[in-house]
Order: C-alpha cells, then sequence, then structure tokens
C-alpha cells in the first residue's frame, strides 16, 4: 500500500515535470527565452556549422535560415502550431513565431528560441484555420491579451518545443556521420544463424 | 478498496502522462485530426410585431430559438486534406435547399506542387463577405448581398500561388448553387484573384458564371489597419441567364475594439433589386423589382473565452411603399422595419 502511494506521488512529480514552461527565461530585452549552452570538446567552428545547417534542413525544413556572412552562426524564424483539447482530435488556436540562434566557438555551442510572437487563427469559410491578419501578441504581452488558462498552455508548448528542438541539435552535433538520425529504426532479426 | 482506488489512481494517471508525453513529442509538419465548429442561439424582436427584413438565418420573431450546432473534422497528411463539416438545426436548413441534408463542406484536397493545389467536392462558396456559420460572421442577421447570392459551390477547382501577395482560382462548378448534384451538367465557371497588396489587406476578385445559375461579379477585401480597427467591404453584381433581374448592391463593415472582450461594428448595406422582364420566375429576398433598400446595422461582440454575445440593432430603409414588403404593427404597408437580436455564438 504505501509503496503504491509512493510510486503514485513519484508518478505525479514526473507528470508535472512534463509541463515545463519555467523552462522559459526572461532575457535582457525583457522578452521570453530558451537559452542553453552546451559544452562539447573536440569539434571546430566548421564542424558545428555543417551539423548545425545539417540539423534544421533535416528536422525542420519549413524553417527561414539567415544568410548570415558570420560562420560561427545560423540564425532564422520558424513556428509552431499552439494546439488545445483531447489527444484524439485536436483544436487549432494558433501559431506561434519565433527566431532561432545557433552559435559556437571551438569546444562549445549555444542556442536559443526567443520572439516568441502569437498570432491567432479563425476558421475560414472552407473549414480551414487561418491565421487572424494584424493581430500579433508576443508572449510577454500575454498576460494582458490572452486568458490566464491559454497563456499557461502556451507556454508550456513553447518550452517543451524548445526543449526538444535543443535535444535534437545535441543528437545531430554529436553525430559523426551525415545520414539522419533515426530513432525508430527497426532491428532486423535473422533467424538463419543461431 | 483503497488499494484498488489508489491502483486505478495509478493507472488513470499512468495513461493521462502516456498521452501527454505523446502529445508533448509530437511537431510533425501534420496537424492532428483537428474537431472545430460552433453552437448558436438567439432571441430576435421585430418593433412591428413579426418578422419583416427578409435575409438569412435568425428568422423566429419574440421567440428564444435556435441556430445550428455546426461541426467539422479536418487532417491533412503530407500533401492531401480532407474537410467535413456537418449542421444540424434551422440555420443548416436555411442554408441547404435539399431537405433532410446536413454537409456544409466535404472536399478533398491535394497540394500537386508546393504553389498549385487541387480541390474537389462541396465547398462553401469562393463569393462573398458573410458565411453561414455564425462564428464566421461579425453582425449575427446577415446581409442581402449573401441572402441572394450562393451559398455553397460543388466542383473542382486549380489554386496557384504566383507569390506570397497574388493568388489564382479557377474551377468548374456544378450548374446549380447549393446543390450536392446537378441539374444537367458541370458548367459553371468560377474564378478568384486574392490579391495582398500590403500587410493585413487582402482583396478578392471573384467571377461565377454559368448557363444556369447565371453570373455574378464580386470583390470582397478586408483591412485590419490597426490592431483596433478593421474595415470590411463588399460589392457585388449578379444577373440570371434569362428574362432580367438579378441584384447589384455594396456593403461597408467598420469594426472597432473598443477593449480586450468588447468589439463595435456597422454594417451600412445598399442593396438594389433589378427589373425583370414579363416571364421572368426570378425571386430575390429585398424590395421587389426596381427598389432598393439601404440596411444599417449596429453591432457589438462581447467575448467571453470561446463564447460571443452579440447584441445587434438593425433598421432597413426601401426607397419607395411600392417597392417594399415591409409592413408595421397594423401589417399596414411601410417602407422601414427594424429589429433587435441578441445572439450567442459558442465556437470551438
Amino acid at each position: 500500500m504505501k509503496k503504491l502511494f509512493i510510486a503514485l506521488v513519484c508518478l505525479l512529480a514526473v507528470k508535472s515535470a512534463v509541463a515545463q514552461k519555467d523552462l522559459l527565461s526572461i532575457d535582457e530585452h525583457n522578452k521570453y527565452i530558451y537559452y542553453q549552452v552546451v559544452p562539447q570538446s573536440g569539434l571546430t567552428v566548421d564542424t558545428f556549422q555543417n551539423r548545425a545547417a545539417y540539423f534544421l534542413k533535416i528536422n525542420y525544413p519549413k524553417n527561414k535560415v539567415n544568410k548570415s556572412e558570420l560562420p560561427e552562426s545560423i540564425t532564422g524564424t520558424g513556428k509552431l502550431l499552439m494546439l488545445t483539447g483531447i489527444s484524439a482530435a485536436k483544436h487549432i488556436d494558433g501559431e506561434v513565431n519565433y527566431t532561432f540562434n545557433i552559435e559556437y566557438k571551438d569546444q562549445k555551442y549555444r542556442y536559443w528560441l526567443t520572439d516568441f510572437v502569437f498570432t491567432p487563427y479563425y476558421v475560414d469559410r472552407y473549414g480551414n484555420s487561418v491565421p487572424q491578419p494584424g493581430i500579433d501578441i508576443p508572449l510577454e504581452n500575454g498576460a494582458a491579451k490572452l486568458e490566464k488558462g491559454q497563456l499557461n498552455n502556451y507556454s508550456i508548448q513553447i518550452s517543451n518545443y524548445s526543449k526538444q528542438f535543443g535535444d535534437r541539435l545535441k543528437q545531430y552535433m554529436l553525430m559523426v556521420s551525415a545520414a539522419p538520425i533515426k530513432s525508430d529504426k527497426k532491428k532486423v532479426i535473422t533467424t538463419k544463424d543461431w | 478498496m483503497k488499494k484498488k482506488l489508489l491502483l486505478l489512481l495509478l493507472a488513470a494517471s499512468a495513461f493521462s502522462y502516456a498521452s501527454k508525453a505523446q502529445d508533448t513529442v509530437k511537431t510533425t509538419a501534420d496537424a492532428p485530426l483537428v474537431l472545430y465548429g460552433s453552437v448558436d442561439t438567439y432571441y430576435k424582436d421585430d418593433l412591428s410585431g413579426h418578422a419583416n427584413i427578409p435575409t438569412s438565418f435568425a428568422s423566429d420573431n419574440n421567440s428564444v430559438s435556435i441556430g445550428m450546432i455546426d461541426l467539422g473534422l479536418k487532417k491533412t497528411v503530407g500533401n492531401a486534406s480532407f474537410v467535413g463539416e456537418l449542421s444540424f438545426g434551422p440555420r443548416n436548413d436555411q442554408s441547404i435547399p435539399t431537405s433532410g441534408y446536413h454537409i456544409q463542406n466535404l472536399y478533398v484536397s491535394y497540394n500537386l506542387t508546393s504553389k498549385l493545389n487541387a480541390t474537389a467536392g462541396y465547398m462553401s462558396t469562393f463569393i462573398g463577405y458573410e458565411v453561414i456559420s455564425p462564428a464566421g460572421n461579425f453582425n449575427y442577421s446577415t446581409s442581402y448581398l449573401f441572402t441572394n447570392g450562393p451559398f455553397q459551390n460543388a466542383g473542382f477547382k486549380l489554386t496557384y500561388a504566383f507569390s506570397d501577395k497574388v493568388s489564382l482560382m479557377a474551377g468548374i462548378f456544378n450548374d446549380e448553387w447549393n446543390a450536392y448534384t446537378s441539374e444537367h451538367d458541370v458548367s459553371t465557371f468560377g474564378a478568384q484573384l486574392t490579391i495582398t497588396p500590403v500587410k493585413n489587406w487582402t482583396a478578392y476578385l471573384n467571377v461565377a458564371t454559368g448557363p444556369t445559375s447565371g453570373t455574378e461579379f464580386d470583390l470582397t477585401t478586408a483591412y485590419q489597419i490597426t490592431t483596433a480597427f478593421k474595415l470590411g467591404l463588399n460589392a457585388a453584381t449578379f444577373s440570371p441567364s434569362h428574362y432580367g433581374g438579378g441584384f447589384s448592391g455594396v456593403a461597408l463593415y467598420p469594426q472597432l475594439a473598443v477593449s480586450k472582450a468588447v468589439t463595435l461594428g456597422l454594417r451600412e448595406e445598399y442593396f438594389k433589386a433589378k427589373t425583370v422582364d414579363a416571364g421572368s420566375t426570378y425571386v430575390l429576398a429585398g424590395p421587389l423589382p426596381g427598389g432598393s433598400v439601404l440596411g444599417s446595422t449596429l453591432t457589438a461582440n462581447i467575448k467571453a473565452g470561446p463564447l460571443t454575445f452579440i447584441p445587434e440593432v438593425r433598421l432597413d430603409n426601401v426607397n419607395k411603399k411600392q417597392y417594399s414588403e415591409f409592413t408595421d404593427s397594423n401589417l399596414a404597408p411601410t417602407t422601414s422595419a427594424s429589429q433587435f437580436v441578441l445572439a450567442a455564438v459558442y465556437a470551438f
């Protein structure tokens, strides 16, 4: 009984950790930011650059990458949908546009996602969810323009997305070959040799 | 007992956690199965004591009445999409001439390239400013231009995006509007040129023409000038294929957000019924042939989360008594009609 209770408490603790809206911080411009510095020995700026570009190409092909004159960074913009509702059928509330920056020095790299701007969607006559023109709400102004539950939900989704962006980037920065990482590759079993 | 309860809690929590975990890792480009829709209810009071204004929906006078329940499902996988939208209620019945049918949208589409899309099925019309779904309109009552124009077109269309600012749709549609099946053939040609001259301003130049359905030219445009002020415009002219008749008109839609929850809007519409030739069977909702009407509608949208309360006052004035079908409280002919509507629309 006691063990069951402890297991339940642990599960609830893990569950609450999934709601990771606290991963977002405020930067010196008073903007929400997801910021990480990752030490990685043995890699040069050129290698970081190639791997970061490849990471974006494979994982975020719709993101716009800015042409940078600096060899030690990649910047650009992307967007993610804000969803609500049960798992089986979602409702699209809107989209959040963001900018991303990946910078590297020898032996380490850093990245951050910021400039989160929410644009609500409406359902048009054909049933398509489309952005409402002229309504852009920076996440920092969300408290004044969005309901508390909405803002909380969006912050969690942005945090989870940002964390996943970083986790994937880390995989690609560690990658030795140029092949894309397939996390769900199934192992083939041969019954001939045993 | 306690142990069982705890086990149940644990199982429910684990299931919920698993679901959540799956949600949080889903960041692929394909959207999930999306559910959308609305329900609406209203109360209308025409000052004459009986319903006078003949535009679509909100037709019951001095009654707490329902509009419709609208339920849509859509899904995109790769380049392929579908939309299916069902509706039930008086608003549905008044929007679809085929009794017992409840489909507002049912179509499939495919992105042939990143710029070219092909769509086939039964779709809301591309013509006009207002729509059937109450969640898609600012005013609860509808305009004469909307009421007398097409609601849906069944057919096949191609849309090509020349750039972010210009796209062109062209298609071939069933010979009759608002019908699931054609009467004779698929002979209505439709096209829409979409232009975005500046950010937040979009204009649609539309045409639908066919030997059975007649010809309508339509301009629909909306400009979100500031975050608080939006201006919309709809102008159209329609001519049936035979014996004259039809209509032309223009409607202006200024809207001002006065607070986070409240937006005020005006619809000012001028609508003229064209004269008909002898033998014409053409009938429209509005003034008699040759007459015109000026409709002024003042509407507020008061938001409470997904629920919108819509109080609205409307005054319509026909130019001459001989063209008017309005009657006063004594059922005597008159040139003006006025009504108050309070509606509630829940959209999800």
